[in-house]
């Protein structure tokens, strides 16, 4: 109990430390956004608007630190402000409207990409020189090395114009009423094939490899020979003995990419136009939109710390020494 | 920004051209009109026409709602819109504009003068909504009649003119209630324009029905817009390229062979040059750049054939020593002697008026000011439009054969707009203003009212040159409402800028264009130029004009 209380104190010291950043980072960029916009117009917008913009989105002359307790006030309240980019839509309903989107694509990316990958891992170690250990690791690495951008282009000009059997963006078809019918999730589902396809086959060879190297590492302890010596049958001897505990520093990098999927997969999003976060933060970014950052990464913040906190957890479970420090 | 991804569109282009693939295509319905001018990854229902122009959806201002007058940057004229005539009266410090009859707002009340009276009193009252600075020249705006308001100005401030009739009306029985108008995001905007009615607003795709009380009789004749998202410049010319849009206002590189092949009995695209001028701008408060000769040296040492070229794929030309862009092609141009134009390439004569001016050359070759410091500079630009780092390429390329160590120095776009806005630079290429007179542009070229020291921020004026001759023509300029004495005055602003060089013009930014003839027709052309055909044409309304008079083509 005493190590749970621990790891939350912990946490909430974090999440104050990144929501101090996640202000005064932004603030640090030089220009603000009415100039970002004001420029945006390259001369259509006469010099008079600079002023009017400034008014708009509310820039004051105050001193940093008073803005800063404002806003810490407000972000205790829940009151994240109005986005610049999308002016004058409230931030937490610009993210709302990416978030599932980037949930739903960066997540199942992530989870098909870590269970398929871990293992192949664990098989590949374990039948090692054999056909899978001999191609995969190599061609998955190979393809892994193209850059995803080009990538993903090559496969949305194949499968997508070329053959036509996919969509070629968005998350689901413009004709579509979003609901809960089988139309619907077919299509949703039909939308989200390419993207994810992408990703994963870029990922996979990752995770493959980190659990191969480790599963390799494992398999030679003594208490894996032990337990084949035992006569243990060749299938407990993976799952229960060694891969369990080649797991471990897997888990941790799940953990972090769990954490990082609300970031997005900014150029997936891109590429296959798709509604989500990571094009949200570009664009808040580009329009020096402090609002929609601080929103932005505050959620990326208190996924990452939640997703550790679950590792934490999962921890306990995956291996009992954790337990004794506890 | 729209260019950032060009270089990765260009390598996907030449996988494009190899093939001819037949796809089946997922067409909008006959009547619809698929425009792609904002790239977005979704959208924001906000169709707020009072508030900053990037917020609302791109037909707010020039498609739901309406300005007084629509300006046609083609034919350089006012075309009556909302309002059917004005006259200057009081010695020109009342203006008085007459409103069209007969129009309804699209719930079917009438629109009248009042509607107008109040939409300037509401921009009074909330500076956030005063995008044309009008507050800053007016003292009241009043309604006489309903057909008739008078607009009560400050001083004489002829060109004040145009920014009161770019501004979008909005009717007072909605407005008058509306608590905060700033941050309203009037979601269901009732209007004048041709396409009023929200028939669809979903975060990927919404469209706009047309008006059934449009005040001109059977148009709009286009059933409806449909504005798909494209989160990229690279994606929405995909769709271009593949039928799925019918009008789009992209960078598009080289377009003749990604675009026209493709289709060309229905691709098509026309570039006219009526964007701003495109600058390379010294510092004139810091030397050598305050003399005269020297940024006519550097001017002349400019290969713009080559500029054009290298960083434009050849869609513009290379600018006039007035600096002016196509918008102005019926105003009157001064008679420039060969040896006064230094805008033209010619690196001898550059090469002597340095060594006049005092600069010369060290053992190295490189130039120096009299004191022995090096001419070593650094040409400013923004790192990702790549056009503006090719061009600042040639320039320093161009400069070094003179003598000059200038290098290019990319900055990140906010990094860069901060330096230039505070005159923290030696050279840097940048931007003019765009207006329906050269008022607008001269002002900020070399006005001395708008000279800020180094340092503190100035909206316009980065070069910081201030010119008397100039003021004094600009001040003639404010109270000249007559057309042809004010033509006169921009020929006089036009000899003093090839007189002193202020700055040092580049070429003029085209207005992109691309359409798609396969489902509509109608569009402005260069053998039907009766319109700026691009949909970034929004500022005073000028794709109001398209969009009257597009016509679907019925499917055979």
């Amino acid at each position: 109990m005493r190590y749970i209380l621990r790891r939350l104190g912990f946490y909430l010291l974090a999440a104050w430390a990144a929501l101090t950043l996640n202000f005064f980072l932004p603030r640090l960029m030089p220009g603000d956004p009415a100039a970002a916009l004001f420029a945006r117009f390259r001369g259509r917008l006469g010099p008079e608007a600079m002023q009017a913009l400034r008014e708009t989105f509310g820039l004051t002359e105050a001193p940093l630190i008073s803005q800063y307790f404002t806003y810490l006030g407000h972000v205790l309240k829940g009151d994240f402000g109005i986005s610049v980019a999308y002016f004058p839509s409230p931030v937490l309903e610009v993210i709302g409207t990416g978030l599932v989107w980037t949930i739903f694509l960066a997540g199942t990316a992530v989870i098909v990409s870590f269970t398929i990958g871990t293992l192949l891992g664990v098989v590949s170690a374990w039948w090692r020189r054999g056909l899978i250990d001999t191609w995969l690791p190599s061609t998955l690495v190979f393809i892994g090395a193209f850059p995803y951008f080009w990538l993903a282009m090559v496969v949305l000009y194949v499968l997508g114009f070329t053959l036509g059997w996919f969509p070629l963006g968005h998350a689901y078809g413009d004709d579509m009423t979003p609901g809960f019918s089988a139309t619907f999730l077919a299509d949703v589902v039909r939308h989200a094939v390419l993207p994810i396809a992408t990703v994963v086959l870029v990922t996979l060879g990752g995770w493959l490899l980190s659990m191969r190297n480790t599963m390799i590492a494992v398999l030679g302890s003594d208490y894996v020979n032990l337990a084949r010596a035992k006569g243990l049958s060749p299938w407990r001897v993976v799952m229960r003995y060694a891969a369990r505990n080649a797991l471990l520093p897997s888990v941790t990098g799940f953990g972090m990419a769990l954490g990082f999927v609300l970031g997005g997969s900014l150029l997936t999003e891109i590429v296959f136009s798709y509604p989500g976060q990571g094009y949200l933060l570009v664009q808040a970014v580009r329009n020096q939109d402090y609002p929609l950052m601080q929103g932005i990464f505050l959620v990326i913040t208190l996924a990452v710390l939640g997703a550790n906190l679950l590792v934490d957890f999962v921890y306990l479970w995956l291996d009992p020494r954790t337990r004794g420090s506890a | 920004m729209h260019r950032e991804l060009a270089v990765s569109f260009a390598v996907l282009v030449i996988v494009l051209v190899g093939f001819a693939c037949v796809r089946d295509v997922p067409y909008a319905p006959e009547g619809v009109l698929v425009v792609s001018q904002e790239q977005q990854s979704s959208w924001v229902r906000n169709f707020n026409p009072l508030t900053t122009a990037a917020a609302a959806r791109w037909p707010t201002l020039a498609g739901i709602y309406e300005p007084l007058l629509v300006f046609n940057s083609v034919h350089a004229e006012h075309v009556p819109w909302l309002a059917v005539s004005y006259e200057w009266r009081e010695d020109n410090r009342v203006l008085r504009i007459i409103t069209r009859d007969g129009v309804l707002w699209s719930d079917g009340r009438p629109f009248t003068a009042r509607d107008v009276a109040f939409t300037f009193g509401l921009i009074d009252s909330h500076p956030a909504l005063d995008r044309n600075g009008v507050w800053g020249f007016l003292s009241g705006v009043h309604a006489v009649d309903d057909r008739t308001v008078d607009f009560h100005f400050e001083r004489v401030f002829i060109p004040g003119f145009d920014e009161i009739v770019a501004q979008t009306i909005v009717p007072e029985h909605i407005w008058s209630d509306i608590e905060d108008p700033v941050t309203f995001p009037n979601e269901n905007p009732v209007a004048t324009g041709p396409f009023t009615e929200v028939r669809l607003f979903r975060n990927q795709v919404y469209e706009l029905g047309r008006n059934p009380r449009y005040w001109q009789e059977g148009l709009p004749r286009v059933e409806a817009l449909r504005f798909p998202a494209y989160p990229s410049n690279d994606r929405a010319n995909l769709a271009l390229v593949f039928d799925e849009v019918d009008w789009a206002g992209n960078f598009v590189p080289a377009i003749d062979r990604v675009f026209v092949k493709r289709r060309p009995e229905h691709h098509h695209y026309w570039f006219p040059l009526t964007g701003s001028t495109i600058f390379l701008y010294a510092n004139t408060t810091r030397a050598p750049f305050d003399d005269v000769r020297v940024r006519k040296a550097l001017s002349m040492a400019i290969n713009r054939d080559l500029l054009v070229e290298v960083a434009l794929f050849r869609y513009s030309r290379p600018a006039e020593v007035t600096g002016l862009s196509d918008v102005f092609a019926s105003w009157p141009k001064p008679e420039i002697a060969e040896e006064a134009n230094w805008a033209r390439y010619d690196r001898a004569r550059a090469n002597a008026l340095l060594d006049e001016a005092g600069l010369g050359r060290g053992a190295d070759g490189t130039r120096h000011l009299p004191d022995g410091t090096p001419l070593k500079y650094e040409i400013l630009t923004v790192s990702g439009w790549s056009d503006w780092v090719r061009a600042s390429q040639v320039i320093a390329r161009d400069l070094g054969a003179l003598g000059i160590d200038a290098s290019v120095r990319t900055y990140d776009f906010s990094a860069w707009f901060q330096l230039v806005l505070e005159g923290r630079f030696d050279m840097t290429l940048g931007w003019s203003f765009e207006g329906p007179t050269p008022y607008v542009f001269y002002r900020w070229l070399m006005s001395a009212t708008t000279v800020k020291p180094e340092g503190e921020t100035s909206t316009g004026n980065w070069h910081r040159y201030g010119s008397v001759a100039a003021d004094e023509a600009l001040e003639a300029f404010e109270s000249e409402a007559d057309p042809v004495a004010q033509r006169q005055l921009g020929l006089e602003l036009q000899r003093i800028f090839v007189t002193e060089a202020p700055a040092i013009p580049l070429y003029p930014n085209p207005s992109w264009a691309e359409y798609n003839t396969s489902r509509f027709e109608g569009f402005p052309s260069e053998e039907q130029p009766y319109a700026d055909p691009s949909p970034n044409k929004f500022g005073r309304g000028e794709t109001l004009l398209v969009l009257t008079s597009l016509t679907p083509r019925r499917r055979p």
